[in-house]
This record gives C-alpha cells, sequence and structure tokens, in this order.
C-alpha cells in the first residue's frame, strides 16, 4: 500500500481493443508490471472481450502485488462496453481531483 | 493474428469441412444411415455457416442456413434421406462449395441454380415432400415456421431452424425471463468471434441483466489473451422466446457452453440470488454510475478485490461499511485463490488441448517452407554427388575409409531426399472428390445417370502433381460422361445397364503413378475420328493408321467428333489440354478403346517433380539426361540393322520390326550433318503414339538421379528440353523432352529460334 498515492504510469489505449488488440495490449501491460498504473481510455472506441479479459488480468495482477491499477479517463463507449459485458470497473476509476 | 490470417485459416477450414460434407452425402447415399454421419455433415454445414456469419459473408450464411435447416430435418428424422433428397443436397454441397470458393477468389455464382436449389431445400424442409409419416409432421412444422419467399433479388434468410423449437411452446408474446449461461471456449475468438458482439446482440433481445464470472481469469503473466477465461450469467426479459434467444448464439454454438433456461413468465425472478448488472440501453446512465467514490487508498484497494469476486462486486452501488470488511477477508484470500484459480484454468486448458490434438496430430505447414526444404535437400544432393566426384578423381588409391564414408553419406541423402519427399506427398482423394461432382454436374446436363467409381484414392503423389492433376482429370471425365458414355436407352438397346460406371483409379506401379479412367461407354468410334481427321487436314485420306494411332488422333489440337458442340465438351480443346498437362508433369497418356465396351485412359506420373532417374547421355559433345522412365531398352546399332529410305529418313531393325531412328543432335541443332549411327548408341523409347522410336545419342555416361531445376524458372522455355540439372561435377546438363523429340522427328520441327537457345 506504499505507492498508493502516486498517479501510476499512464497507457493510453487504442481506438480499437479487438480480438487483435489483446496480445499487444496483454504485451504492454506486462511491460509496465510492478509499477502503478493509470490507464487513459478516452479514447477507446470498441472494446472486445478478450482486451476486457487482459484488462481484468491485469487489475487483479496489480492488485495481488499491491500497486494501484486505475482508469484515469474513459470514454463512454469503454464504459458502455464494459456494463455490456457485467463488468464492472467502478471501483478501478481514478478520484476525481 | 490478424483478420486475413483468420480468414485464411477460415478458408483452409471451409475447404475440409466441404470434403466431410462431400463424403457424408456420398455414405448417406450408398445407404448408411448411421446418426453419426448424418451428424457429421450437418456438423460441416453449420461451421461454414458458423465462420462465414463471422466474416459477413452473407450469401455464404443464407445458403449454408437453408442446406443447414433441411439437414436438421434428417437429422431429427423427420426427412427420410432418400436418393432424391440426396440428390438435392450433394448439389446444395456444390453450390456451398462454389458460394466458398466465390467468397474467397471473387467472382460470381450461378444464382438461378442456387435460388432453386434454396426452393428444393425449402420444399423438402418444409416436408413437401411426401414421405411415409411425414405429413402430420409438416403440418406442425410449417406453421410455426414459415419460410420467407425467395424473391428474385437473391435469396432469403428463413426463420431459424426448427430443432429447438417445441410445438407444444407457442411463440411468447408475453415476456419471460430467460437465465442464460454463456462460456465461451478459446476457439470462440480463435474464428474471430467476439463474445462482446454477441452479447450487444442479446442485449436488443429484451431487458439484459448480466453477471460476469472471472473466477477462471489467472494473474498477467500466466494468461494466454487469446484464450477464452469469462464466462457469463444472463437475465434476460424477452418476448422473443427461446429460439431468438439460441439464434443470436447460433454462429456459435459449437465453440461454446449455452444453456438457456426458463424462468418464469413474469420478470424479476432470477436476480435475487445472483446479483446482477443490469445492461442499460441508454449511454447517458452511465454518468450517473460512473462513480466518484473510494476516498482512502486503502478503500481504493479494496475496490480492486472486489472486482475479483463478482458476487461481492455487483453489491457495489452501496458500498456499506460491512460490505467493506467482507471484502477485506476477501482480499486477504485473494492470493491463494489466485493461484489455485490459475492452476485449475490451466489444466482445464491443458485437458482441452489434448481433446482437440488427439484427434489428429498434424500441423499445417507453409507450402514456401517445405518447398524450401525440398529445395536446399536437392542442393544436398547435387553436392554430394560433387564431393563423391572430386574424392574418385583425386584419390586414385581408394581410400576405403573415406569411401564407406561417402557411401554411408550416399544413402543418407536419398533417406533425407525420400522422407522430405513424402512431407509433400498426399492422397489423390481430394482430387477424386472433386471429380464426382463434375460426373454429377455432367450426368445432370446430358441427362445420362452415371456412376463414378473412385479406387486407390489413398495412393499418394506430390502435391505439385496433385494440383496440377484435377485440370486434365476434370476434362478427361467429362469426356468420359459426355462422349464416351452412351444415352440411357441407346445403353438399353445395347443389352447394357442404363446406368454408365465411370471407374478412376490410382495405383503405384514402378515408382510412378498411374491413373486410370475407365468408360463403360461405346468405345471410340475409329471411323468417324479417321474422317473427321482427314476432314480437319490432320492425316492424308490414304493413310494407312493402326487402330493405337486412330485413337490418339484425339489428342491433336482442334480434334472433336462431337457432332454438335456442346456446352460441356466438344470445342476440340479437350484432350490435346489435357496431354500437354499431362506432359508438362512428366507424364504420359495412353488409350485403349473397345468398340461397344468403352475406353480406358491411362495416365502414368512420376512421383514427384523434384528428382527424377536418368540416363546421363553424351550428344555431339553436350550431355543430355533421359528420363529413365522414357526408356524402354538401349542398344548399339549395327550396319547391318540400318535402313534409310526417302531423302534422310533412316530405320532401324530390331527383332524384325523397324523403328525410324531419330538422331537428337541433328534434331537440337547440335550438329550439321547426320551422325553415323554405328559409331552411337540407340536408346528404344516409348512414344506418346505407343509406338517406339530409336533416339540416336553418341555415347551413354551412366545412369543417375538427378535434381530437376526448370528451365523456365531460370532461363526461359527451351523446346526439345523439358528442364535442367546440375551434375556431379557442378556442370548443367538439360533434360530431354522425349515426346518432344520424337514429335520433331516426325516433321512437326522445333521453331529455330527456341532451337537456337538450345544450343546456345
Amino acid at each position: 500500500m506504499a505507492s498508493r498515492n502516486s498517479a501510476g504510469k499512464p497507457l493510453k489505449l487504442a481506438p480499437v481493443l479487438d480480438l487483435n488488440e489483446a496480445t499487444a495490449l496483454h504485451n504492454k501491460l506486462l511491460e509496465l508490471k510492478g509499477a502503478p498504473i493509470a490507464i487513459d481510455a478516452s479514447a477507446v472506441e470498441r472494446m472486445g472481450s478478450l482486451c476486457a479479459q487482459v484488462l481484468m488480468a491485469g487489475a487483479k495482477t496489480w492488485e495481488v502485488d499491491q500497486l494501484s491499477f486505475t482508469f484515469a479517463k474513459v470514454s463512454d463507449a469503454f464504459v458502455k462496453a464494459t456494463q455490456l459485458i457485467g463488468v464492472d470497473i467502478a471501483p478501478l476509476m481514478a478520484k476525481e481531483i | 493474428m490478424d483478420m486475413n490470417e483468420i480468414k485464411e485459416i477460415f478458408f483452409q477450414e471451409c475447404e475440409e469441412q466441404l470434403a466431410e460434407l462431400e463424403s457424408g452425402l456420398l455414405k448417406l447415399n450408398d445407404g448408411d444411415r448411421d446418426p453419426e454421419t448424418v451428424n457429421a455433415v450437418f456438423r460441416a454445414v453449420h461451421s461454414i455457416k458458423g465462420g462465414a456469419g463471422a466474416f459477413g459473408l452473407d450469401d455464404l450464411v443464407s445458403f449454408a442456413h437453408v442446406f443447414e435447416t433441411t439437414l436438421d430435418c434428417v437429422r431429427s428424422n423427420r426427412l427420410e434421406p432418400n436418393q432424391d433428397v440426396l440428390k438435392v443436397m450433394l448439389r446444395s454441397a456444390d453450390v456451398l462449395a462454389d458460394l466458398t470458393n466465390a467468397a474467397r477468389d471473387g467472382g460470381g455464382v450461378d444464382e438461378a441454380r442456387s435460388r432453386q436449389l434454396i426452393k428444393e431445400l425449402e420444399a423438402l424442409a418444409n416436408g413437401e415432400m411426401p414421405q411415409p409419416g411425414a405429413p402430420e409432421i409438416a403440418k406442425a412444422v410449417a406453421p410455426a415456421a414459415p419460410a420467407p419467399a425467395v424473391n428474385d433479388d437473391g435469396f432469403q434468410p428463413v426463420a431459424f431452424s426448427f430443432d429447438e423449437f417445441e410445438a407444444s411452446e407457442p411463440p411468447a408474446i408475453e415476456p419471460s425471463t430467460y437465465e442464460i449461461v454463456f462460456s465461451p471456449k478459446s476457439e470462440l475468438y480463435a474464428k474471430g468471434n467476439d463474445a462482446t458482439l454477441l452479447l450487444r446482440d442479446l442485449s436488443r433481445l429484451g431487458e439484459m441483466s448480466i453477471r460476469c464470472d472471472m473466477d477462471r481469469l489467472p494473474a498477467l503473466e500466466e494468461m494466454n489473451p487469446e484464450a477464452a477465461y469469462f464466462s457469463w450469467e444472463i437475465s434476460l426479459k424477452t418476448e422473443k422466446g427461446e429460439e431468438a434467444i439460441r439464434s443470436v448464439f447460433e454462429f456459435a454454438e459449437w465453440d461454446c457452453d449455452l444453456d438457456v433456461t426458463l424462468v418464469s413468465g413474469d420478470a424479476s425472478g432470477a436476480g435475487e440470488e445472483l446479483p446482477m448488472h443490469p445492461v442499460p440501453f441508454d449511454l447517458s446512465l452511465l454518468d450517473e454510475e460512473a462513480p466518484s467514490r473510494g476516498e482512502s487508498a486503502e478503500e481504493d484497494e479494496e475496490m480492486v478485490s472486489q472486482q475479483r469476486d463478482p458476487r461481492s462486486a455487483a453489491a457495489s452501488a452501496a458500498a456499506t461499511a460491512s460490505n467493506v470488511l467482507q471484502m477485506a477477508q476477501t482480499a486477504a484470500r485473494a492470493p491463494l485463490e489466485n493461484a489455485k484459480v490459475a492452476s485449475t484454468a490451466s489444466a482445464a486448458q491443458a485437458a482441452a488441448q489434448q481433446a482437440a490434438s488427439a484427434a489428429q496430430p498434424t500441423i499445417r505447414v507453409d507450402l514456401d517452407r517445405v518447398d524450401r526444404l525440398i529445395n536446399l535437400v536437392g542442393e544436398l544432393v547435387i553436392n554430394q554427388a560433387m564431393l563423391s566426384q572430386s574424392v574418385i578423381e583425386n584419390d586414385t588409391n581408394g581410400t576405403s575409409s573415406i569411401n564407406m564414408g561417402l557411401e554411408e553419406l550416399q544413402q543418407l541423402t536419398r533417406e533425407i531426399q525420400d522422407s522430405v519427399m513424402a512431407i509433400r506427398a498426399q492422397p489423390v482423394k481430394p482430387v477424386f472428390q472433386r471429380m464426382s461432382r463434375i460426373v454429377r454436374e455432367i450426368a445432370d446436363m446430358t441427362g445420362k445417370s452415371v456412376r463414378l467409381v473412385t479406387e486407390g484414392e489413398n495412393t499418394e503423389v506430390d502435391k505439385t502433381v496433385i494440383d496440377k492433376l484435377a485440370e486434365p482429370l476434370t476434362h478427361m471425365i467429362r469426356n468420359a460422361v459426355d462422349h464416351g458414355l452412351e444415352t440411357p436407352e441407346k445403353r438399353v438397346a445395347a443389352g447394357k445397364n442404363p446406368e454408365g460406371t465411370v471407374r478412376l483409379t490410382a495405383k503405384h506401379r514402378s515408382g510412378r503413378i498411374v491413373i486410370e479412367l475407365a468408360d463403360d461407354g461405346a468405345g471410340i468410334n475409329r471411323e468417324k475420328v479417321r474422317q473427321k481427321a482427314i476432314d480437319n487436314d490432320l492425316i492424308a485420306a490414304d493413310a494407312n493408321l493402326s487402330d493405337e494411332e486412330i485413337d490418339n488422333l484425339i489428342f491433336h489440337a482442334g480434334f472433336s467428333t462431337a457432332d454438335k458442340i456442346s456446352d460441356i465438351s466438344g470445342r476440340g480443346v479437350g484432350m490435346d489440354v489435357v496431354k500437354r498437362s499431362i506432359q508438362a508433369l512428366g507424364g504420359r497418356i495412353n488409350i485403349q478403346s473397345k468398340p461397344g465396351q468403352g475406353s480406358v485412359f491411362i495416365m502414368s506420373l512420376p512421383l514427384t517433380l523434384a528428382v527424377l532417374d536418368g540416363m546421363v547421355v553424351t550428344v555431339a559433345n553436350q550431355t543430355l539426361v533421359v528420363p529413365l522412365t522414357a526408356i524402354v531398352e538401349t542398344l548399339q546399332p549395327e550396319a547391318s540393322a540400318i535402313h534409310s529410305f526417302g531423302a534422310s529418313q533412316r530405320l532401324i531393325s530390331i527383332r524384325n520390326s523397324f523403328c525410324p531412328l531419330v538422331d537428337v543432335g541433328r534434331i537440337l541443332n547440335f550438329r550439321a550433318t547426320q551422325a553415323n549411327p554405328v559409331e552411337g548408341v540407340a536408346l528404344l523409347v516409348e512414344s506418346e503414339g505407343g509406338g517406339q522410336r530409336a533416339l540416336m545419342v553418341d555415347a551413354i555416361q551412366g545412369q543417375r538421379q538427378v535434381v530437376i531445376k526448370s528451365l523456365e524458372a531460370n532461363y526461359t522455355h527451351v523446346p526439345g528440353i523439358a528442364a535442367a540439372t546440375i551434375l556431379g561435377d557442378g556442370r548443367v546438363a538439360l533434360i530431354l523432352d522425349v515426346d518432344a523429340i520424337v514429335a520433331a522427328s516426325r516433321g512437326q520441327t522445333l521453331k529455330p529460334e527456341m532451337t537456337l537457345a538450345a544450343t546456345g
């Protein structure tokens, strides 16, 4: 719980998070592992289940590492996609400053 | 993996499915009533439809859908797969193959044909074909799902299949709540489907609440980003009924576990024990939901843990104190659980993979890679030959250990070569299967009744040969059915079975593959062929030809005996094209015909196009290779056996028969004057007409296996020369095209400019 207050390294998500993007996203997350992360999902237009899986696995892993994993910014489409597939990102949303 | 790759895989799979479909239908046609066969056929069509749906190939989907619906009637025993039904289905399989090809390569399909078939299939599905016991079923089915009429704009999808639909369950008008458990398998994603899209379609059916089950999700490092971990429990309130729900998943049916249960007629029954997130239709709704809470760092972390436990997470809207406590406990348990989840998930994955691979452990390899390997092995063989030659030249003492080592190396290279060639070897089955379709189509067009019997489908031959075999074989099959077989009336009049038989056989014989195509038709009408040849100035009116030579006239360009030109054959482009394609493959074609009993075409092809056993000969100081398969015998001519006739022709008498003597050096323009036959060696070769010719060469150097290097690819085509090779001493030797040489000796001279190229 040490590094709670830092904003975390930024990770900007690609607009289209479809099946093709899952592996790339997975690699990007693995690279950033070990430090707090703040995900910018503001450009997301579309997200498929595979990318959602990767993000959630990331959230889980970061949580085990006791590091912060937040969605700093989200697009409507991103939120809608998470709602559609029943993934609740509310707890991961960044605090309003 | 990008989309094109996935699409390519889809088309590869389609090919396999189509083969499966056809062989299944043929089995049914032969009276096989094994439910597994019907299932296999159904699955094949279904998979094609599913994949096509994922890629938006609408024509393919709508046709496959109708086809599938009818097959489903067979599967559920509502439709007896008799000969008439199977005829329609086999034709549908053909159209399905056409549509698949059109989707892959572009190009059009015969729309009238597919529309007609859709109508026939629908008629079958609606039980319109009188079947024992069918009427009452038809009655039950027909009103439930009246198939939309097909209009002229194209095909229309019909209502979804009847199998899940119980007649006792009326179409729901009152909204009912269904509980759906949807667990996609990794294959779903591998095929380019996305669960999100399925869920989106589902959400459009009514009021939906969803719970995502993330229990199987492993840690980031352990996960495969393209595998399926999420599964969903969905509560859906809809008035559209269960079939509508299932139809959302129909393209993914084989790639997921799906469970749909009706909970109650009125809403909100299921939601209580499993807290779910409602899926809003309205985007603006999320603005209120997007929370700005979690003041402290601790709480934030607990929120993360909440994410992992969906049951608790569901209640997140109001994070009460008790909740926080509960979640803190969950968080403490988390690492343990994580490890457990990860291990079970990977175990399950491994088991699934094992199940999938148990079927047939094969791999798909890019053909280019195999070709590169073959090429390298070819170089190795050449190199090995060079090495042994230089050892023999430089080491006259013949150190036995070196020689033994070389021999072993030679054996090893030969073995490597054989194994590599075996990689490219494929059974001829797919080509034969395609032929059964050709037979069906031609039989339909000509109104003849034909049975295709195939033998030796598992005979293996090089992939290149297989690929190039399809075209000549198609021509020949068309000819056999169109020209060879008589009409049923004539057959009956001749005392034969009205159903004609075309027999396609493949077998190995002395290092070559022999493919025979036999029909039991009328045989070649030699008088007519002869007359036609005279009319077309192919032969002199008074030419004296043997039966065999007359039969072989049909291989001449521009020759057709059909009285009228039909759509199928008779344009006179058939048999000479066949012959050229077979020759291009290094093969020979022969014909045997018995009047009234039918004709047999015999093709003999090399098993591979990469290596060849050849006889190395010298002609006018040039080294040439003559394919061993062409050589019947070799002999040293004696002066007394040589007879001259005409200006420059010579014959050699062998065992009381005369055989034209062909001076290879003269024909290839290697020398200006004819060589003295007594100083050289004669190679007796089998020519295309079945007759023999004696090829004159200066000397025989020996016999060896050579690696074929294409002359066309590396230089340019040279008439009279089939290809080139590299000898042990590093020199290039040309491989003789025996048939071209023989043809040239008949007076059809090789083109002069090309001949210059040959000498240059």
